[in-house]
């Protein structure tokens, strides 16, 4: 009798959720936010280090950025297109020799110790300076941090630094981290790497490798009313059909970064219930790119790298590699980037007859075969559409006579043939432009300081003109004169295709309709998602 | 009765041979028939079978031709087919002999030897193979022969041991022949037919595990093979699955075609030996 009672109370209060279910889209209709809830999201990837301040990438970001946060984060609408997150305000100098930040008032860590200046402080001197792969260039200068009282940070540099550039550089260089839990201590190694304190809106709860990560709701956050959610779940998926079809069965209610192949994107916009949305990657723009190793005798022929530019149709490329959810790319410099961009760079349109004529030029004529001469081609694995570039760049170079060898590699191996071993003679790489070319742009073809770091300049490429314009802009304050060297930077690369720019994309995020605010800032897959929320 | 007109009586045998010279026709004739490189750009991207019929078997996501894909890629999984198996036969062959004939130590440690290669998977040797020395036909080759040679070994070596207590051995014993001339010249021919047999579920084995291979991606990315062609199909596998179903029929055909060929070889083989 006793258990007749008990499961007839649970009918009743299932009952009752199942009314209050019901009730709760009609709410969500007036936009609304619905607090609770848990968003479980496809994650293609475990990243082993999930420190967003050494490793600042787009793959650690996804899972990190929600509980460790930056000084300010990326913004559609904010001013020069920033939104306040850690800091409130900032200001360079004229000088370019310090740069103040507001920092804001009662943050707390996770593990409930307040956030201050010094944390800023030993941040930027202690991780972001010598660890980061960023922070490295964008900070290089930095000489020290003066932390005048708890909420005031001001960065002096020891040569100008241009503000212009560690304003574009916020959102993904100064992911904040506790001092309390790093000082003294081997911080690549710090077990708070993998579980992660931070000031975001969520903390970092569970890691269960191979199966999830597992955030949950910061109750101490400093956004009043955030997050909505209660929880996010990453479930690893590695396997990118299983997004669409896990999509579909409701098992997950997102899928970011391009989880889902391009090909299934026009099937899956017409399942109910399922929106394909291509905004929100705008500050994360993806470049084609085909690097060139100069140590190859042919390719150091500058009428061999403007035949290869010419043999490639970037029209195909973006119709049929990419399915049109990309852009063909005018140089070194990305199309929303309007800051920096040059249209009126040299341009390499798909000229077969062209291509040939400067081969020939360049004394390299067709054997009986009908091959000029042959090369390494390494398309790197890490996209579906870069390695099917490098099965369309063989097949293009064909046509003008170049047998392109392929060598398909995993990708610790590719990084090893291409960045340590230079044992290639042509890439396809997929470098990212990070909002300002001295980021991650002018290090593709600076001449190399170190051997081995990936998407750089290991192609032994060496322009002392480039150089300098590259060294010059690092340290000019003012953003005029600044954008001027870039746009003197477009040409002189346009001009001497250091690597060839194919195309530029941004990623693809496939979610339920029942997920809100989604893809609201230009970084939206890796920001702290505080206001996302989902029908109850 | 001769071998061939033995065979001859066996349908499945029959049926597997025709298989067998079509698909060897086609592998053969690939070059004429489709001079151009299978993996060149020739039309549209994921036009569907049937619908042009210069292309009749549709094009791919880059737009290759489907139909000059299947067939140079016959010559992929053939050759590493027919060369994985002799590599392996000659390789088991040979060490099962020797065991057999030598006995004693030797035949302890190289049935042990066997042994331990038993135990791995073959599939499993083969990749871990092909990634760490490379991806190329050669190495492919030599990848899946050394997870197919022990079955060979085995059967050599029963046949070996049966075969060496007979008379004509004794009788070469007698007359000073070498013990190696013994084993490869007397012993060997007399002991390879049904080591032969077993061959034609190596080739079809072999065919199978290029194609998983060159499904993960640790082929020769150079040229065409059946199991690339899936897995290049697999992307698009909800809208166009028929880039994944056609290379998996060759596939099937072709390991039903060989299968059934050695079916009717073994049989034919072991009419003879009620005979005797």
């Amino acid at each position: 009798m006793t258990k007749f009672l008990v499961s007839r109370r649970t009918l009743l209060s299932a009952s009752a959720a199942l009314l209050a279910s019901t009730a709760l889209p009609r709410l969500a209709f007036g936009q609304d936010a619905v607090k609770g809830g848990r968003l479980i999201v496809a994650a293609d990837s475990e990243p082993r280090n999930l420190n967003p301040a050494i490793v600042a990438s787009n793959g650690v970001f996804f899972i990190s950025s929600k509980v460790i946060e930056p000084l300010a984060e990326a913004s559609f609408d904010g001013e020069n297109g920033l939104a306040p997150r850690l800091a409130t305000a900032w200001e360079g100098s004229a000088d370019g020799l310090s740069a103040t930040f507001t920092l804001r008032e009662g943050v707390t860590w996770h593990d409930g110790k307040p956030f201050t200046s010094d944390d800023v402080a030993f941040s930027a001197l202690q991780v972001w300076k010598p660890l980061q792969n960023l922070g490295r260039l964008v900070f290089a200068n930095l000489e020290s941090v003066d932390t005048p009282d708890p909420l005031t940070a001001i960065f002096r540099f020891s040569k100008p630094t241009p503000f212009q550039l560690i304003r574009n550089a916020l959102p993904a260089t100064t992911s904040v981290l506790p001092k309390h839990l790093y000082d003294g201590t081997d911080i690549a190694a710090n077990p708070a790497n993998a579980q992660l304190v931070g000031t975001g809106p969520f903390k970092f709860t569970e890691y269960k490798p191979g199966e999830y990560y597992l955030l949950s709701r910061n109750e101490t956050y400093w956004g009043e009313g955030e997050p909505n959610l209660d929880e996010i779940l990453y479930r690893v998926l590695p396997d990118r059909a299983a997004a669409a079809s896990a999509l579909e069965a409701e098992e997950i209610q997102l899928a970011a970064f391009s989880a889902v192949p391009l090909a299934d994107l026009d099937r899956i916009s017409k399942v109910d219930g399922i929106e394909v949305i291509s905004k929100g990657y705008e500050g994360l723009t993806y470049q084609l790119v085909v690097e060139i190793n100069h140590r190859t005798e042919q390719l150091a022929n500058l009428k061999v790298r403007q035949a290869i530019a010419h043999a490639i149709d970037k029209k195909f490329v973006v119709d049929t590699i990419f399915l049109g959810y990309a852009k063909p790319a005018t140089g070194i410099v990305p199309q929303n980037a309007p800051e920096f961009y040059d249209a009126s760079v040299p341009q390499y349109d798909f000229d077969v007859d062209k291509a040939n004529a400067l081969l020939d030029e360049a004394g390299y004529a067709r054997s009986a075969d009908g091959t000029r001469f042959t090369l390494r081609l390494l398309p790197a694995p890490y996209f579906n559409e870069t390695t099917q570039f490098g099965a369309y760049l063989r097949q293009a170079l064909a046509v003008v006579g170049i047998d392109a060898q392929i060598a398909n590699n995993d990708s610790a191996a590719h990084q090893q043939a291409v960045y340590t071993d230079h044992a290639f003679d042509i890439a396809v790489a997929p470098p990212v432009f990070r909002g300002d070319p001295a980021i991650s742009t002018a290090i593709l073809v600076r001449t190399a300081t170190a051997e081995g770091v990936p998407f750089s300049n290991q192609g032994g490429y060496s322009n002392p003109a480039i150089d300098k314009i590259i060294d010059d802009a690092l340290v000019t304050v003012d953003e005029k004169a600044r954008t001027e060297l870039y746009n003197q930077f477009q040409q002189a690369v346009a001009e001497d295709l250091p690597l060839i720019n194919v195309a530029e994309w941004g990623f693809i995020t496939v979610a339920r309709t029942s997920v809100h605010n989604v893809s609201n800032n230009p970084r939206w897959a890796v920001s702290n998602w505080a206001d996302t929320w989902i029908d109850g | 009765m001769s071998l061939i007109a033995r065979f001859s009586r066996s349908p499945e045998g029959l049926f597997g041979a025709a298989v067998l010279a079509v698909l060897i026709a086609v592998a053969l004739a690939a070059p004429l028939l489709f001079p151009r490189d299978p993996l060149s750009i020739v039309g549209p991207a994921l036009t569907a079978p049937f619908t042009d019929w210069a292309l009749p078997l549709g094009t791919d996501r880059l737009g290759r031709n489907v139909l000059a894909e299947l067939a140079h890629g016959s010559r992929a999984s053939l050759l590493v087919g027919f060369a994985a198996t002799l590599a392996a036969i000659l390789i088991g062959a040979s060490v099962g002999t020797i065991a057999g004939f030598a006995g004693g130590l030797v035949d302890e440690v190289l049935m042990r030897v066997v042994d331990a290669f038993q135990t791995v998977p073959g599939f499993l040797l083969a990749l871990a193979f092909v990634s760490v020395i490379g991806a190329s036909l050669p190495v492919v080759v030599l990848a899946i022969a050394l997870g197919a040679w022990t079955g060979p070994a085995r059967l050599a070596r029963a046949e070996v041991l049966s075969l060496r207590e007979r008379d004509y051995v004794a009788a070469a014993r007698v007359i000073g022949m070498h013990p190696a001339e013994i084993a490869f010249r007397e012993i060997l021919p007399n002991a390879l037919a049904p080591v032969l047999a077993l061959s034609a579920v190596i080739v079809a084995g072999a065919i199978l595990t290029e194609a998983a291979l060159s499904f993960l991606g640790l082929g020769d990315p150079n040229i065409v093979t059946w199991g690339s062609m899936i897995a290049e199909g697999r992307a698009v596998l909800r809208s166009s699955p028929f880039l994944s179903i056609i290379p998996g029929l060759a596939l099937v055909v072709t390991v039903l075609g060989v299968y059934l060929f050695g079916e009717g070889l073994s049989e034919a083989l072991s009419r003879r030996q009620v005979r005797l």
